[in-house]
């Protein structure tokens, strides 16, 4: 998997290679546009691993981005004045909660696992556009400020590659978070809890782990990831845009591609999303550059042709064997 | 992802099985608990919102702008007031009658079709090249319109199919789910549309991107004056809901495509070709979102243009609500229509945004999705005992 992970980034640098310059700005570039689908990616293999098919996770991200573009505003608007990581702490918050309501309607309420992630969707999908307008009377928000870059003290300096360790916080913690969840899931005592409530619960319960506590962490952190993802889309745009599909615009259902592709292993997840951020850029350079002659709009297709092309080949996933099944205790 | 497929029949076989009382009960409830938290959401939000007349002052919080019994009852006034009103409601009863029929044959074969949306925006764009196409080449009367507005309707029918075709051919051979697959070919519909609207076939006139009036002859003819719902149009639905009633319980196609969605192995047992079938009803369901996005040009817009209203998320609320039964989706369509053309009212008197319908369209879903919900409201509150219609569909 690692291999199929590096071959992936391999084929990532190549096609920017193909449509520009791969310099370090690119790059860096592409690691931005990674954050958001890599997070939902990390955060949906959290849920599924745990046997909590999460669809939703599109819906999430919207939530985060949202909330972290309200509570910007909302900040501004008291004594304590607009602050990113405030902000970017009520968005995860936001989306945590979301994702436990998503939880009990699924293990409390018995729901259909994907029929409810669809209305996750479908109810962020309306609630933002719909609260954007409550709050500032029309589906846009006004700019807000976003997180300024940080250099990392040394790596910055580097000559070529320098620009590549100048960025923002979020990169940051995907740059970490990827290995840590690989870490969490396959070296910790509750990285086994995970796999085995979603592989084979009854054994996990036989050795006296609730089930269902196990499913409840496993979703709600798929919301905590989401709402990382989704504020650091936002506050890197610095606006939250509520049109058609929202400024999330399917990133969520792509981070779900990206963590089949990766067949739920966190840092096969991480290389795939990466493909997919690399693959935004290719498409601004292809826009940039009109002498090409491909119209700029059926180029920013790219990835949603890519995701369908991926699912052919690898319609047969290693899905965990109880995901979407209703656990119930014997005793 | 077999296992999901089982599973997702097991579920199916509940939504689609359960007690057609109780499924009665379960889809009232969910609307009743949707509309209530909507109440609940117009409430608080009006406590965010600036207004000039405040409803209410609660010491601490501040004024309130919103009155959600107000709210509500404006949505009637604005769906069904006025003639021009209730032609309103009615066509988008009609719209939405077709995307919902899309999403029910689909999910009737045990598939989410997600994908109605991109189907009826290429489907409207077919009809609308074909009329405009066709419109100089006949007469300008009633004849005209009868070669016309067919032609247009098979044109959407024809290429809404062939995009709902695509995932099923992906889900029947290569096992890629299609709530994915349909998600991703909504995005691109949208861009192809919009580029070959923009770049090719679009009226170049205009700096919109938007194609040219479609002829008169095109035109489903409008029943009520300012206007432009149309009772053939309504009529088409009503009975396109009955011929699917009577392909799922008279033909033998009807039948083979109903169990392969719910039962794949027993199908296969009995010789019926479960991939072929799935690229029926993928096929059957996206001809269906054609041919909405169809009425949409010929009834709605008269044009194609960028845009195009969400009817098909719509229709996976509309099909929902009704237990994916064709019927059921006549009164359905008709309460969401009038909830999309109230939206319209509430939002111009009162200034309530008009996503809310979305809103609750989501929590309706949210709520029809998880019916041990209300069995366990029904349990604690002492109605109902256990129900045993359900009992047996649990162990999936």
């Amino acid at each position: 998997m690692l291999y199929a992970g590096a071959g992936l980034a391999v084929v990532a640098v190549a096609c920017l290679w193909l449509f520009g310059p791969v310099d370090a700005s690119s790059i860096a570039m592409a690691l931005r546009f990674t954050v958001p689908i890599g997070f939902a990616a990390l955060g949906g293999i959290f849920s599924e691993k745990a046997g909590i098919i999460n669809i939703g996770l599109e819906g999430l991200l919207i939530i985060g981005a949202f909330s972290a573009v309200a509570s910007m505003y909302a900040l501004s608007l008291t004594p304590i004045g607009a602050n990113v990581w405030l902000a970017f702490g009520f968005a995860i918050v936001a989306s945590a909660v979301v994702a436990l309501l998503f939880a009990i309607a699924c293990i409390e309420f018995k729901a259909d696992q994907v029929i409810a992630g669809l209305a996750v969707w479908l109810i962020a999908l309306g609630f933002a556009p719909f609260a954007s307008t409550i709050v500032w009377g029309q589906v846009n928000s006004p700019s807000v400020d976003g997180f300024s870059k940080w250099a990392i003290p040394g790596l910055a300096d580097l000559p070529v590659f320098g620009d590549i360790f100048v960025m923002r916080p979020p990169v940051m913690l995907l740059i970490v978070a990827g290995p840590l969840t690989w870490y969490v899931l396959n070296r910790t005592r509750f990285g086994l809890w995970i796999e085995a409530s979603g592989e084979d619960p009854k054994a996990l319960d036989t050795a006296g782990v609730d089930v269902q506590l196990v499913r409840y962490v496993g979703t709600v952190l798929s919301g905590v990831y989401c709402g990382i993802g989704g504020a650091a889309l936002a506050l890197r745009v610095g606006q939250f845009t509520g049109g058609g599909e929202t400024m999330v615009n399917g990133r969520g259902f792509i981070g779900l591609t990206a963590y089949l592709i990766g067949n739920y292993n966190p840092i096969g997840a991480f290389f795939a999303s990466f493909l997919f951020g690399g693959l935004e850029v290719i498409q601004l350079s292809i826009q940039r550059t009109s002498d090409i002659g491909i119209p700029t709009r059926l180029v920013g297709v790219l990835p949603y042709v890519i995701v369908l092309v991926v699912l052919v080949f690898v319609g047969k996933t290693q899905m965990p064997s109880s995901a979407g099944d209703h656990y119930e205790s014997d005793d | 992802m077999s296992g999901l497929r089982d599973r997702l029949a097991g579920t199916l076989d509940r939504l689609v099985d359960a007690s057609p009382l109780e499924r009665l009960l379960i889809s009232v409830a969910s609307l009743v608990f949707a509309l209530v938290l909507g109440a609940v959401l117009i409430f608080v939000s009006g406590f965010v919102a600036t207004c000039n007349s405040p409803v209410v002052f609660i010491p601490g919080v501040g004024y309130g702008c919103y009155n959600p019994i107000e709210v509500y009852s404006t949505m009637l006034q604005g769906a069904f007031g006025s003639p021009i009103s209730l032609g309103q409601t009615l066509q988008e009863t009609t719209l939405l009658l077709f995307t919902g029929l899309s999403v029910a044959v689909a999910f009737r074969a045990g598939l989410f079709n997600i994908g109605t949306q991109g189907q009826m925006v290429l489907g409207a764009l077919a009809t609308a090249v074909t009329v405009l196409w066709l419109g100089p080449f006949v007469p300008n009367n009633a004849i005209g319109t009868i070669v016309v507005i067919p032609a247009g309707i098979a044109a959407g029918a024809v290429v809404g199919g062939f995009w709902g075709m695509i995932p099923g051919v992906m889900k029947a051979y290569a096992d890629a789910h299609e709530v994915i697959t349909t998600i991703m070919l909504n995005f691109i519909a949208t861009a192809i549309a919009f580029y070959l609207v923009n770049n090719h076939v679009g009226d170049p006139s205009s700096d919109s991107v938007l194609t040219e009036t479609i002829p008169a002859v095109a035109q489903f003819p409008a029943a009520i004056d300012g206007s432009r719902f149309s009772f053939f149009a309504l009529g088409a639905g009503l009975l396109v809901a009955i011929g699917i009633t009577l392909l799922y319980t008279q033909t033998v196609i009807g039948y083979e495509l109903r169990t392969s969605g719910i039962q794949e192995t027993a199908a296969e047992y009995s010789g019926v070709n479960a991939e072929r079938n799935i690229v029926t009803s993928m096929t059957l369901s996206g001809a269906l979102g054609g041919v909405a996005g169809a009425m949409y040009v010929m009834m709605a817009q008269y044009r194609w243009q960028t845009g195009i209203p969400s009817l098909g998320f719509d229709g996976i609320a509309v099909s929902i609500l009704a237990g994916n039964n064709p019927i059921g989706i006549i009164p359905t369509s008709l309460l969401f229509g009038t909830l999309k053309s109230g939206s319209l009212a509430i939002n111009l008197s009162l200034g309530v945004p008009t996503e809310l319908v979305e809103v609750i369209q989501g929590l309706i879903i949210l709520f029809i999705a998880m019916p041990e919900f209300f069995r366990l409201i029904g349990k604690r509150s002492g109605f109902g005992s256990d129900t045993p219609a359900t009992s047996g569909g649990e162990q999936a």
